[in-house]
């Protein structure tokens, strides 16, 4: 496939975040609560004040993603519109995805009366949340600020707020079903999540919105299924780890191990666990990780963790969240060490694992790049990149098939990277800008890079550093797959590299990350 | 889309004889055959049909493609001219360039059949005629149309295989599979294959006259040796840096070489790196293609026409000298998984429900897995090498659900890698290793994960009930 074929960046992100919107088929018709009426306030929540402001704000982000074909250029704009809830402190909390490669964020109050341009206070991709703090110092005057609940449970209720064109807040019943760790739309961790059942209906074409309970900020919808009336939060427990988190600078904690139920008997007499025993089979440890550095091996089997015993699937009851993962003692501890009991060869005996977020140098594809231009090499017409999986997103919603093979693969297993494991990225070409230098190479794409003139190439910093030692006046580019090696001639090179950005139109021949 | 053109099954109808001597050697083959189910494959498979065209050629045979004959468990043949039908039995068949030879038993079938005779490769824009059974009638169809392009193109049929190829404007429809073209009353190609209407208009393939030569002197000996290779890519040198690099000189000539295959007939005898000058003595163009009769063909066209035990030999450019090196030839045996195979029976094996079979095209086709791995070990599977390691690729393709593998469901399309720690190389190495005595038996597969453990007591507990169950004809097919 031809790179300048690639699906357009906002196509490929209105794919994932409006993933559920619903289909031609109206939801089922419910009518509208008005703001403030009794029987849309949940029993034991506080009256508004009437002179108050509602705790929500639309958001109006303009985005504009970069182009993963011509690095070095950006996308169109586009408006992206969701509900932030205003928190305590006077700022707006709404998803990461919202406001992801945005150039200008604004704020409207719910009547449309004022509006405030916005800057991003904090952002955690990971956990899929954005704080906004307004410019305009009274934007937020007067308004009713939420805190995040505590206690909800399965079975709370809770209400979805939604802004009327009118300036009415669209409340709409919710009942929480279910609270599991769940991966988070950029895959890069898994968090607690809560689902609600709800029937809701289309509001500016966003399900970007803020849930409440009795006791405030249940947690921000970030997908909402219309088939299944089920709607995903990001929820309260999450928001306040992530508000200290800002406070202090941290990230959420991984342990980076894999683990597999042992549910299996037979799997179960093989490696000795007893009857009434529960706990997971460890199956991979992340070179570099927490679980390394704890002394973790492939084969342990973790039977508890600070003391909560973990059953065959790895859920602990929590005291507030019922049952859930132990992953999610690793990851919302804000990074405090965990006594893990071990089973390893009939031995039982603690580990103390200390999680830490992943170091963003060691990850060879990085989950995702926003915010800032990828990073890219141009030599004499030869586009190189660093290997990440919005790159491979730009393939759409199918891109595990349809983007490049090798390069998909050596997304999914980071470790089987040529060269061996190890702190480095992927380098690939990702095109070719046919120029005099490039006379038969103009078909090459997706060709990962493993030498430029004689030296390793483990990341673009190393191969902009090899391009300055050109070999009996060539460069050497070596790939792993045919044509396995090409040359160019060095001086033509340098002689055409300014010409080459003037006609091609670059603003710059590189960008390193 | 490539399509072979076998027709429907389609009644036989009593034909008018044809005036020209050509007709009387047109032969119509219907065909039974049986298509291996690689999802079930301890059953014969699903029974179909189709007919196709062919030709009486010397020593009472038909010539035909051999995705007419494919896979056949009973074929019969009619002649022009003679109301009678024959059954008929398959000599030989290639399919790396889709050719087959089918012959009848019954003397009466070859009387008055005069044997075509072979002519040259047709020349650009001349005039050529398509005979054949194909779809749209019961008789005899004749087409006519020119000789747009002679190039190198992909045989369908295998998948995997590109010979030289004939490419006609006259139509090709479904049915004229094997039948013969003709110009000045010689055979020069035998219709194969075309687009659908939907992709190219008046585009049909035919395979000349080298390809045809070549396979029936293969078989003289009684035997078919495929066609051999010399399995390593090799690329342009038009870029001037690339020529220079090289050590080339501004004379347009010289192929790089980019892989050689591990394990291919190249193997350790040309260098990635090398430049290839000449093959054979001639001299090797900067695009890859060499003067054969006068026109500018394909390097490969020169290995084509060799045989299993011949050489080839090259001028090398390796290291700013030239050196001669031969290249005893051979079957390009690593690609044979990834090429469509036919009259074999799937190979598998069923323990505790778990069913395994090697991964091959086949069985890719019937799976359609999205397992990154597997689809990656299918594509890369002699590019990166992988054949080395694993001579066949054993994947987990089923779980006949059972208690003895209730939590085994999520590991399907896992490959395997080591049984009880002894490493699986091949469908026979798990059949050994199953057999080995002991408690449990531990199956590690490619990739993180826990291993898959079976107690054997509780494996041999259900084997007879698994085998009713589901029916199992046989456990396993270890031989094709």
């Amino acid at each position: 496939m031809k790179i300048r074929t690639l699906t357009s960046l906002p196509a490929a992100i209105i794919l994932a975040t409006f993933a559920f919107l619903p289909s031609a088929r109206p939801a089922a018709a419910k009518p509208p609560v008005p703001a403030g009426s009794p029987e849309a306030t949940p029993a034991g929540s506080p009256a508004p004040a009437p002179a108050a402001r509602p705790p929500v704000v639309r958001v109006n982000s303009t985005n504009q993603p970069f182009d993963f074909a011509k690095p070095w250029d950006k996308k169109q704009p586009f408006l992206r519109r969701g509900t932030g809830a205003v928190i305590e402190g006077a700022k707006v909390l709404v998803t990461a995805e919202l406001v992801a490669d945005h150039t200008y964020i604004e704020l409207e109050s719910a009547d449309g009366e004022l509006k405030s341009p916005a800057t991003i206070a904090a952002i955690d991709y990971d956990a899929n949340l954005a704080l906004l703090v307004p410019t305009e110092e009274k934007f937020l005057a007067g308004s009713q600020m939420l805190a995040p609940a505590t206690g909800a449970r399965v079975g709370t209720r809770a209400e979805i707020l939604q802004i009327e064109s009118n300036g009415d807040i669209l409340r709409t019943p919710a009942t929480l079903t279910t609270i599991s760790v769940a991966p988070y739309p950029m895959e890069s961790i898994a968090l607690v999540t809560y689902r609600l059942t709800t029937a809701l209906q289309t509001r500016d074409n966003s399900f970007v919105l803020p849930a409440i309970d009795g006791d405030g900020l249940l947690g921000l919808l970030m997908r909402y299924d219309s088939r299944t009336q089920s709607a995903d939060l990001v929820p309260a427990p999450v928001i306040s780890r992530f508000l200290e988190n800002a406070a202090s600078g941290a990230r959420f904690p991984r342990a980076g191990l894999g683990f597999a139920p042992t549910r299996d008997p037979q799997f179960r007499n093989y490696i000795g666990l007893a009857n009434g025993d529960g706990g997971v089979y460890v199956t991979m440890i992340q070179p570099g990780s927490a679980a390394e550095s704890a002394g973790l091996r492939e084969g342990d089997v973790i039977l508890s963790a600070d003391g909560h015993k973990l059953d065959s699937e790895g859920l602990y009851d929590d005291a507030a969240l019922g049952k859930i993962s132990f992953t999610h003692l690793v990851s919302m501890g804000g990074g405090k060490p965990i006594t893990l009991e071990i089973l390893r060869g009939g031995a039982r005996f603690p580990l103390e694992l200390t999680p830490a977020p992943t170091d963003p140098d060691k990850i060879v594809s990085a989950p995702y790049l926003f915010d800032k231009g990828p990073g890219y090499y141009v030599l004499g017409g030869l586009v190189f990149q660093e290997l990440n999986r919005t790159y491979l997103q730009q393939w759409g919603g199918n891109w595990r098939k349809a983007a490049p093979q090798r390069l998909v693969f050596l997304d999914a297993f980071q470790d089987e990277a040529p060269g061996g494991p190890g702190p480095r990225k992927i380098v690939f070409l990702s095109s070719v800008l046919p120029s005099p230098d490039t006379i038969g190479y103009e078909d090459l794409e997706s060709l990962v890079v493993t030498k430029l003139n004689g030296r390793p190439v483990h990341s673009l910093a190393e191969l902009a550093e090899a391009a300055k030692s050109p070999v009996n006046g060539f460069h050497k580019i070596e790939i792993e797959e045919d044509p396995r090696a090409i040359y160019l001639d060095a001086a033509s090179v340098s002689a055409n590299q300014d010409p080459l950005a003037k006609h091609y139109g670059l603003p710059a021949l590189e960008r390193l990350p | 889309m490539f399509r072979p053109i076998l027709a429907a099954l389609i009644a036989a109808a009593p034909l008018i004889a044809w005036t020209a001597p050509v007709a009387d050697s047109l032969v119509r083959i219907e065909v039974t055959s049986q298509e291996p189910d690689y999802r079930r494959p301890w059953t014969g498979g699903t029974i179909g049909g189709g007919s196709g065209s062919g030709f009486v050629i010397d020593g009472k045979r038909i010539l035909t493609n051999a995705h007419v004959v494919s896979n056949g468990r009973f074929l019969s043949v009619s002649r022009e001219g003679d109301p009678a039908v024959y059954p008929a039995r398959v000599l030989h068949v290639a399919h790396d360039c889709d050719l087959a030879l089918v012959t009848v038993d019954d003397p009466k079938f070859f009387r008055g059949a005069v044997p075509l005779e072979f002519g040259g490769t047709p020349a650009i824009e001349s005039t050529v005629s398509v005979f054949g059974y194909p779809i749209g009638g019961d008789r005899l169809s004749v087409t006519r149309g020119i000789v747009s392009r002679i190039d190198f193109q992909p045989y369908s049929h295998s998948g995997v295989d590109s010979h030289l190829t004939v490419q006609i404007d006259a139509a090709i429809n479904p049915g004229n599979s094997g039948g013969p073209v003709l110009q000045d009353g010689k055979v020069v190609g035998v219709a194969f294959q075309g687009y659908s209407g939907e992709v190219a208009q008046n585009v049909g393939y035919m395979i000349p006259t080298p390809v045809i030569r070549r396979f029936l002197k293969d078989v003289e000996d009684g035997h078919y040796d495929h066609y051999v290779d010399i399995s390593l890519s090799y690329h342009p040198t038009h870029n001037p840096a690339l020529r220079a690099a090289l050590g080339l000189k501004d004379d347009d000539t010289g192929v790089y070489v980019g892989t050689v295959y591990a394990g291919g007939a190249s193997d350790g005898l040309i260098h990635e790196g090398d430049v290839l000058l000449a093959i054979d003595g001639l001299p090797i163009s900067s695009d890859g293609t060499v003067p054969i009769d006068g026109a500018p063909t394909e390097m490969a066209e020169v290995v084509e026409r060799k045989f299993k035990g011949d050489k080839v030999a090259f001028d090398v450019l390796r290291d700013g000298k030239t050196l001669k090196v031969e290249i005893p030839l051979e079957r390009a045996w690593p690609f044979a998984m990834q090429a469509n195979a036919y009259d074999v029976k799937p190979r598998f094996l069923v323990h505790g429900g778990l069913v395994f079979q090697p991964l091959d095209a086949n069985f890719l086709k019937a799976h359609e897995p999205d397992d990154l791995r597997l689809r990656y070990m299918f594509g890369h599977y002699v590019s990166h090498s992988l054949n080395i390691d694993h001579p066949e690729i054993v994947v987990l393709s089923n779980v006949l659900a059972d208690p003895v593998n209730a939590h085994i469901s999520d590991f399907r399309y896992g490959i395997v890698e080591e049984v009880n720690g002894k490493p699986v190389r091949n469908l026979e190495d798990l059949a050994a290793a199953l057999e080995v005595p002991g408690e449990f038996t531990v199956i590690k597969l490619l990739g993180p994960g826990r291993p898959i453990v079976l107690e054997r007591a509780a494996v041999e507990a259900a084997r007879d009930r698994i085998r009713q169950r589901y029916g199992l004809a046989s456990e396993r097919t270890l031989k094709p």
